[in-house]
């Protein structure tokens, strides 16, 4: 079967990158973020990027990188940046075996030693909340399990994500069909209203919520996040390197507070990065535990 | 509607707009067909470029190339190989659109809509050593198939003594007998004894379907929207075949040797898919959600890579080392004892990859090594022949596995 139909066709679509460009841009990105692009990923980079520079008109990866470090719109660039070099996908109820896990041997344990001690008080973060599917369910998730008893309680879920873009979508908290895949009906009618483009998250769920635009790289500004008792980062740090990932988890642990729990997503570890926690298998899950 | 100039404007094409003269005079109206005798008229008068409306063929071709591309996201863009492998896959993709057939939305490809919650998987626990020494069982995966191999390989063996090898297996002797007994062979008396079932598909076959009968219960536990057995076997095959065309091409004479290791080279990811459904979906999750190929996010999963497993595997499995080193370094030829003999296979795992877009694989091409292209010493454009022979053999040894 010979075909020969379109023999000419060119597989390059974007301005080459050259050798110092894509160390340049790639020391920028890890700067900025944290994250590490491999040598491998070169032509990746140069796609995803190349695309960007063709809806800017730009016509070098250099021009770019002056844009990005002293261009009028470099803040605004940046956002676009993390867009590039993040994944967001996520869904609401995301690995809802986990999230059951988490609450029966985590959270539940957790709220019954707290009322012992008379501190009606819940500390979660939630780091790298792209767009804010993780907070709200976490969010739900203790309203349902604590009921009418949640008001007398202070509950606060600090979620942080690098992006503003992100940010901005969280506190908007509108979500489309897609997002619900896995969310229970019965939640999805309680916690949610109909608004254009998709649900809103009613707003004595996102009441407990504090979005902020923090980047995990600015050990400085994580400090001001209140002490927790847990830590949801899930599927963030396997895009660091092992550096980054070494300082992602110090901040953790500087942040929980003693006997505290670190989640993360089921395909990360701390294997090699930290012996600091001391891993529970639950159900549907590994707990870290700050030892 | 697109541009085109008027050296590669053909006779058939309909204008999207009035061609004109330079004074407006029109010659050939909105909605007209090009005629032949217009290239010249056009020509004549200097008309550079003109509208046309797209083709059907057109229209194929450009949903091929922007859905193609994607997969070649990781390669060389500027490499001649990659260059004549993404013609030849867009060729292939525009040629199923052609027959109706509608390629993967993005949530497939990225495949978002897969949740994947079986068990817990944590890396601390894992390395390639236990997987491969876990399951005893798997032990016995080649076994039959070695002892067919052998005996097929020796001339004294009778279709008697196959039969009786084949018998040891009963997944595989109803699997024999419902291929020789299915239209394919169109045969009237049905086929009731394994060796007549042998004599009629193939000594040879036989060894394949082997194999590929073995490898069914390892894809339990794997959600199929991102891989499936037909898939996984139809690339392997597809590898084998490509290694085999590339083995004959530089002359080799023991090119069959090379047909094993491409059919064998993920050997090593088969048991993670056993051994480990959960985490290699996580792995096949992040590879589709990132744009990468799969071996890059089985290391950022696992800690570790499939060709890692095979190499403890075939170990245990006592595997002659010349053809391990083959499999365990389709990746990294270059480190390979043997670094030619690996390019072969590496060159082929990039090739099937390539060309199973269209049949609807969707990992994108894992890095290509050009130095391990060079050595083998074959010229870019010869990428296309190897293309055609391999679109010939295909058909044929598929239909095996069918």
């Amino acid at each position: 079967m010979a075909l020969n139909l379109s023999s000419s066709l060119l597989l390059r679509r974007t301005q080459p990158i050259t050798e110092d460009e894509f160390r340049k841009l790639r020391d920028f990105i890890y700067e900025k973020c944290g994250i590490w692009i491999d040598e491998k990923r070169k032509y990746l980079l140069e796609n995803r990027f190349g695309s960007r520079l063709k809806e800017l008109g730009l016509s070098t990866f250099s021009d770019y990188i002056s844009l990005l470090s002293h261009g009028q719109n470099k803040e605004k660039e940046l956002a676009t940046l993390y867009e590039l070099v993040t994944t967001n996908e996520t869904s609401l109820f995301r690995d809802t075996k986990q999230l059951d896990g988490f609450m029966a041997n985590v959270l539940a344990p957790l709220i019954v030693e707290q009322k012992q001690k008379n501190k009606l008080e819940l500390n979660i973060w939630s780091a790298g909340c792209s767009s804010g599917e993780e907070p709200y369910t976490l969010a739900i998730m203790l309203h349902e399990h604590m009921g009418p008893e949640i008001k007398r309680w202070r509950v606060s879920i600090t979620a942080i994500d690098i992006s503003p873009a992100m940010i901005a979508k969280c506190k908007e908290g509108v979500y489309s069909d897609y997002a619900f895949k896995t969310t229970p009906e019965a939640i999805k009618k309680k916690y949610f209203v109909p608004a254009p483009g998709g649900l809103k998250v009613h707003p004595s769920a996102a009441g407990v919520i504090n979005f902020q635009v923090m980047n995990l790289n600015d050990v400085a500004a994580l400090k001001r996040i209140p002490k927790s008792h847990v830590v949801f980062c899930r599927n963030v740090i396997i895009y660091f390197d092992e550096a980054m990932k070494k300082k992602a988890i110090a901040a953790f642990y500087d942040n929980l507070l003693p006997g505290g729990v670190l989640m993360l997503g089921h395909s990360e570890t701390l294997h090699n990065i930290s012996s600091a926690f001391k891993p529970k298998f639950i159900a549907g899950a590994v707990a870290y535990q700050k030892m | 509607m697109s541009t085109i100039q008027i050296s590669e404007l053909k006779p058939g094409k309909v204008v999207a707009a009035n061609v004109t003269t330079a004074d407006g005079r029109v010659l050939l109206a909105k909605g007209g067909k090009v005629e032949p005798w217009h290239l010249n008229l056009f020509q004549g008068l200097g008309i550079k470029s003109l509208e046309v409306e797209d083709s059907q063929e057109d229209r194929c071709i450009q949903e091929a190339a922007d859905y193609v591309v994607d997969f070649f996201a990781y390669v060389n863009p500027d490499h001649p190989v990659m260059g004549e492998l993404y013609n030849f896959a867009v060729d292939l993709v525009a040629l199923r659109l052609g027959q109706g057939w509608t390629v993967p939305s993005l949530a497939e490809r990225r495949a978002k809509n897969v949740e994947n919650l079986s068990d817990v998987f944590s890396p601390d626990i894992v390395s390639p050593e236990k997987i491969a020494k876990h399951d005893v069982e798997l032990s016995s995966f080649p076994e039959v198939y070695f002892k067919l191999r052998e005996a097929i390989d020796s001339p004294a063996t009778s279709v008697g003594r196959l039969a009786e090898l084949v018998s040891q297996d009963m997944s595989l002797v109803a699997k024999l007998l419902k291929l020789a007994n299915s239209p394919l062979y169109g045969l009237d008396q049905p086929i009731e004894s394994i060796q007549r079932a042998i004599a009629i598909i193939g000594v040879k076959e036989l060894s394949i379907l082997a194999l590929g009968m073995s490898a069914i219960n390892y894809f339990k536990g794997i959600p199929p929207e991102l891989i499936d057995m037909k898939t996984f076997w139809r690339h392997s095959i597809s590898c084998g075949i490509f290694a085999k065309i590339l083995a004959k091409t530089l002359g080799e004479s023991h090119a069959e040797r090379f047909f094993i290791a491409g059919l064998l080279h993920d050997a090593g990811r088969l048991i993670l898919f056993k051994e480990m459904p959960y985490a290699s979906s996580e792995a096949m999750i992040f590879a589709r959600e990132n744009v990468l190929p799969l071996v890059e996010a089985e290391q950022a999963t696992f800690g570790f890579t499939h060709t890692m497993v095979s190499e403890h595997l075939l170990r245990e499995w006592k595997f002659p080392p010349a053809l391990s080193d083959l499999i365990n370094h389709h990746h990294s030829p270059m480190a390979a004892p043997n670094p030619r003999d690996a390019a072969i296979i590496h060159v082929a795992d990039v090739m099937a990859n390539a060309l199973g877009i269209a049949a609807g694989q969707m990992y994108v091409i894992p890095p290509f090594d050009e130095q391990a292209w060079d050595l083998l010493g074959i010229p870019a454009q010869g990428v296309q022949r190897i293309c055609s022979d391999y679109e010939i053999q295909e058909e044929n040894t598929l239909e095996v596995f069918s």
